[in-house]
C-alpha cells in the first residue's frame, strides 16, 4: 500500500517531466499572444539582452521614446556574451543587444541596426586613473596607447581572444609589439595596480595598458576580472586599484545619473567634470564599443531592416 | 594589426578541456587569489561555526527541554538554499548589498545549523556507564566534559565537520555567481570566453580545483581525527 | 528591509505583465517547482530501485560510494560546463538548451542522497527481522517489498527530503542562465542593482524550501508505519548510530 503510494509519486513526477517538456513551446507561443497590439515589425520579435537593460534609459523606454519601437517581449540573456549570441544565432530571440566590437557579429553575418537618433550614447575606451598615480609620464604612455586603439583594433583583439582563444596577455603583447613603441622609461618610479572588469575585451585592454606601463619603467601588478563597476570603482577610490579601462558613456552615467551627452566629445567633456576629485580620465581612444540592436541577416532581409527606426514600421 | 595565420592554427587546441593546467599557469596570480579566497571562505565558517556550536550543542544535550527548539531552529536554517541566504544576510546584519562579508556570515550560519545537532548527538553517544565511571573517579562536571565526553564525541563531531567543510566548498562557488571572488569566478570567465565556441579550460580548472580542495579538506579532517583519538586505533 | 517588504507587497509583482516581459511571483514558483519535480522524479526512478537492489543483495556497494563522490563536484561548475556544451545545439523557440543541462545537474545532485539513504535503510534492517520474514516463508521479493522497504522508509524519506532541498536550492542557480524560477528575481535584481528585488527573491526561495520540506515531513508522517517511526513511545529513542548516519546524508550541494 505504502509502496504503491511511493510508486505513484514517482510516476506522477515522471509524467510531469513529459508535460513540462511539452509545455515549453506552449509557453513561448502564449507570450506571443500577449504581443503589442500595434502590429509593428518589432511587435513580432523577441528581444534578448542583459537584465540591467530593462531599466536603463537607453533600454525599452528609450526605444519607445526615440523610435516608437516596442518588442513583443524582452528575454533576459546576458551582457553581450555567449548566451545572447547563441540565442540570436539559434532563433531563441530575434533581436539582441550586442556590443559593436563583438567578433560574433561578423562571424555570424549579424546586422547592426543604425541608430540615427543616438539612443545609445558614445562609449569610447578611456583609462580611469587614480589621480596620484597619473604622473605626466604615466599620462604620456597611456595617451600614446589610447591613440592607437581604434574600433578595428578592438575587434581584432577580441577575435584573437574570443575566437582564437589566445591568452589575453599574449594578444596584448602582440599588439604592443606591432606598435614599435619608444624604449624610453617615462613612467619609472611609479607603482600601480591595473584592474579590469570581467569580460574579455576589458581584460585585454587592461593587459595592454599594464604591459605598456611596465615597458615604460613602472612597477605594475594586475588584478583582472574583478567584476562589475559596483565592485571596482570602490577599489579605485580606496586605492587598491589605480587604473581600469573604462567606457565614456556608461562611466558618465555611473557618476552622473542625469547626464544627457551622446556624442563622443560631449560625453568625454562631461565625464572629465563628473569624475570624483581623486580620480581622473586620460585621453580617450577612438575605439568605440557601444551597445547596438542587432538582428540576424535573415530577419533583416525578411523585414528590410537597416535602422532601429525600421522596426516601428508595419509588418 | 593583422592576425598571423600560424596563431589561428596553433591556438585551436587551447580550448580543449585538458588545457586547464596551462590556463592555471597563464593566470597564476588571479587563480591563486581565487584559490586562497576559496580556502578561507570554506574553512573559516566551519571553525567559527564549531566554536559557536560547542556550547549550544552542550546546552541542547544538558537541558532536555532545550533540545527540540534548538534542533528545529537550526534545522530550519539548514533548509534555506545557499544563494537565498547569501542575499538575505546583508539586510539582516546591516551590511551593504554585495558586501564580501555576507558569504562567510551565511556559511557560518550553515555550519552552526549543521554542527549544533552533531555536537548534541555526539555528546549523547557517550554511554551512561562512562559518565558514571568518570564521576566516580572524581571528575568534576567541566573536567568530565573536556576530557571524557568531548573526546568520545570527537568522531561524530568530526563526521559533521567533514560534511560541513566539503559542502562549503560547493556553496562558496555559488557565491561566485553574484560576483564574489572565489573559484566560482572561473566559471564566469569560462562562459565569457565561450563564444562562438566553448572554452573549457577555466571551467574545468574551477571544477578540478574545487574537487581537489574538498578532497584535501576531507583528508585533513580524517587524519586530524585519527591523531586526536589514538584510543580508537588501539581498539581496532 | 522596508524596501523588501514594499517589493513583496506590490501587487504588480504578483502577476505576469507581458508588456514589460515580467513574469510574476506565482508563475515563477510554478516554474521553480516544475524544474525541481522533473529532476526529483527522474532521480527517484533511478536511485530508488538501485538503492533497494544494492541494499537487498548486498552487492555492488561501490555504486553508492561512487555516487557519494559526486557530491564533491560543485553544482554551478557542472551547470556551466554542460550549458556551454549543450546550449548551442538547440534551435528555434525553446529553452531546452538550458533546461536540459539544468535537469542533468539537478538529477545528479538528487541521486546521491536518495541512493545512499535507500541503501542504508535496507542495509540497516535488523537481520533478526529479515530472518523472521524468511522463516515465515516469504520469498526474496516479498521480504524486500513487505519488510525491508517499509522498515527503510524513514531513511528513504530523509534522503528524499535532503535531495529535494538541494534541488530547490540548485534550481535557483538555473536562473544564472535564461530560465525562469525564483532565481530570476535574485539574478535580475543583482544585475539591475535592484537589491530589494534580489533580497525578496532570496526570501521567496527560502520560504519555498521551508514549505516544501514541511509538506514532505507531513507526507512522511502519513506514509511511515508508526511501528517503524517509533511514534508510539512518548520519548524518542536516541540511537547514536543513526544520528551519525543522518548527518552524513545531509550534504548540501546547492
Amino acid at each position: 500500500m505504502r509502496k504503491a503510494l511511493t510508486l505513484t509519486t514517482a510516476v506522477a513526477a515522471a509524467s510531469l517531466l513529459l508535460s513540462a517538456c511539452g509545455s515549453d513551446s506552449a509557453k513561448t507561443s502564449s507570450s506571443s499572444g500577449a504581443a503589442q497590439a500595434s502590429g509593428t515589425i518589432a511587435s513580432k520579435l523577441i528581444f534578448g539582452g542583459p537584465a540591467e537593460m530593462k531599466s536603463r534609459p537607453d533600454g525599452p523606454a528609450g526605444w519607445a521614446k526615440n523610435y516608437g519601437v516596442t518588442f513583443q517581449s524582452f528575454k533576459v540573456t546576458d551582457t553581450g556574451g555567449p548566451v545572447t549570441v547563441t540565442s540570436l544565432k539559434n532563433g531563441q530571440i530575434d533581436a539582441a543587444d550586442l556590443f559593436t566590437t563583438d567578433p560574433a557579429i561578423k562571424a555570424n553575418n549579424f546586422v547592426v541596426l543604425t541608430d540615427p537618433k543616438s539612443n545609445f550614447g558614445a562609449q569610447n575606451v578611456v583609462p580611469l586613473v587614480n589621480k596620484k598615480k597619473a604622473t605626466p609620464g604615466v599620462q604620456q604612455v597611456l595617451d600614446a596607447i589610447s591613440a592607437k586603439i581604434t574600433t578595428d583594433v578592438l575587434i581584432n583583439l577580441r577575435t584573437q581572444v574570443e575566437v582564437n582563444k589566445m591568452d589575453p596577455d599574449k594578444a596584448a603583447q602582440q599588439f604592443l609589439a606591432s606598435l614599435s613603441l619608444p624604449t624610453t622609461t617615462p613612467a619609472k618610479g611609479v607603482t600601480l595596480t591595473v584592474g579590469s572588469a570581467n569580460f574579455p575585451e576589458n581584460v585585454v585592454l587592461a593587459d595592454i595598458y599594464a604591459d605598456a606601463l611596465q615597458g615604460a619603467g613602472a612597477t605594475v601588478s594586475k588584478k583582472l576580472n574583478i567584476g562589475s563597476r559596483e565592485k571596482y570603482i570602490p577599489g579605485l577610490k580606496d586605492g587598491s586599484i589605480d587604473l581600469i579601462p573604462e567606457y565614456s558613456g556608461v562611466l558618465l552615467q555611473y557618476f552622473d545619473k542625469g547626464a544627457s551627452a551622446t556624442s563622443p566629445d560631449a560625453t568625454y567633456a562631461a565625464l572629465q567634470k563628473a569624475v570624483p576629485a581623486t580620480l581622473t580620465v586620460t585621453k580617450q581612444a577612438s575605439a568605440e564599443d557601444r551597445d547596438a540592436i542587432v538582428v540576424t541577416s535573415a530577419t533583416a532581409k525578411k523585414y528590410g531592416l537597416t535602422s532601429i527606426a525600421d522596426l516601428a514600421k508595419k509588418a | 594589426m593583422r592576425v598571423p595565420a600560424t596563431t589561428v592554427l596553433a591556438t585551436d587546441a587551447n580550448s580543449s578541456p585538458w588545457h586547464f593546467w596551462t590556463y592555471f599557469m597563464d593566470h597564476r596570480s588571479d587563480d591563486l587569489r581565487y584559490l586562497w579566497d576559496h580556502v578561507y571562505l570554506s574553512l573559516l565558517p566551519v571553525v567559527v561555526g564549531l566554536i559557536i556550536s560547542l556550547p549550544l550543542g552542550f546546552i541542547a544535550r544538558r537541558y532536555r527541554w532545550s533540545y527540540p527548539p534548538i534542533i528545529s531552529i537550526t534545522g530550519l536554517l539548514y533548509t534555506i538554499p545557499s544563494i537565498a541566504l547569501f542575499v538575505i544576510v546583508p539586510p539582516l546584519f546591516g551590511l551593504k548589498s554585495l558586501d564580501p562579508k555576507q558569504v562567510p556570515i551565511a556559511l557560518t550560519i550553515y555550519s552552526v545549523a549543521l554542527l549544533v545537532r552533531v555536537v548534541a548527538d555526539g555528546l549523547a553517544s557517550v554511554s551512561e556507564e562512562t559518565l558514571l565511571a568518570a564521576s566516580a573517579m572524581g571528575f568534576g562536571r567541566m573536567r568530565r566534559l573536556l576530557s571524557v565526553e568531548l573526546p568520545i564525541a570527537a568522531p561524530v563531531i568530526a563526521a559533521g565537520l567533514r560534511v560541513a567543510t566539503v559542502s562549503n566548498v560547493s556553496l562558496v562557488a555559488v557565491a561566485g555567481t553574484i560576483g564574489m571572488d572565489n573559484l566560482g569566478r572561473l566559471f564566469d570567465e569560462g562562459i565569457q570566453l565561450s563564444t562562438p565556441t566553448p572554452y573549457y579550460p577555466p571551467i574545468v580548472l574551477g571544477i578540478v580545483l574545487c574537487v581537489l580542495l574538498a578532497l584535501a579538506f576531507d583528508g585533513i579532517i580524517v587524519l586530524g581525527t585519527r591523531l586526536l583519538t589514538p584510543w580508537r586505533r588501539v581498539a581496532r | 528591509m522596508s524596501g523588501v517588504i514594499t517589493w513583496l507587497n506590490d501587487p504588480a509583482h504578483w502577476r505576469d505583465r507581458p508588456a514589460d516581459s515580467f513574469v510574476g511571483i506565482p508563475s515563477q514558483i510554478v516554474n521553480h517547482l516544475e524544474y525541481s519535480l522533473i529532476a526529483l522524479g527522474i532521480a527517484l526512478v533511478i536511485a530508488l530501485p538501485t538503492g533497494l537492489a544494492i541494499g537487498h543483495s548486498g552487492r555492488a556497494t561501490w555504486v553508492v560510494a561512487a555516487a557519494n563522490a559526486l557530491r564533491s563536484i560543485p553544482g554551478v561548475g557542472l551547470l556551466v560546463l554542460l550549458a556551454v556544451i549543450i546550449a548551442p545545439h538547440f534551435y528555434g523557440r525553446t529553452d531546452l538548451g538550458y533546461l536540459i543541462p539544468t535537469e542533468i545537474v539537478l538529477v545528479l545532485i538528487a541521486i546521491p542522497s536518495i541512493l545512499a539513504n535507500t541503501y542504508a535503510g535496507v542495509d540497516n534492517v535488523d537481520p533478526a527481522v529479515r530472518d523472521a520474514a524468511r522463516g515465515m516463508g516469504m520469498s526474496g521479493g516479498e521480504v524486500l517489498r513487505q519488510v525491508e522497504f517499509p522498515n527503510s522508509l524513514p531513511l528513504i524519506f530523509s534522503g528524499f527530503r535532503s535531495a529535494t532541498l538541494q534541488v530547490i536550492a540548485t534550481a535557483t542557480i538555473a536562473s544564472y542562465f535564461p530560465l525562469g524560477g525564483l532565481g530570476r528575481f535574485i539574478y535580475d535584481g543583482y544585475h539591475q542593482q535592484d537589491y530589494d528585488q534580489m533580497v525578496s527573491g532570496g526570501i521567496l526561495v527560502a520560504l519555498l524550501a521551508v514549505l516544501v520540506d514541511l509538506v514532505l515531513s507531513l507526507v512522511q508522517r502519513l506514509c511511515v508505519s508508526r511501528g517503524v517511526s517509533g511514534r508510539f513511545s512518548k520519548t524518542p529513542t536516541q540511537d547514536p548510530a543513526t544520528a551519525a548516519l543522518r548527518t552524513k546524508e545531509e550534504v548540501a550541494t546547492g
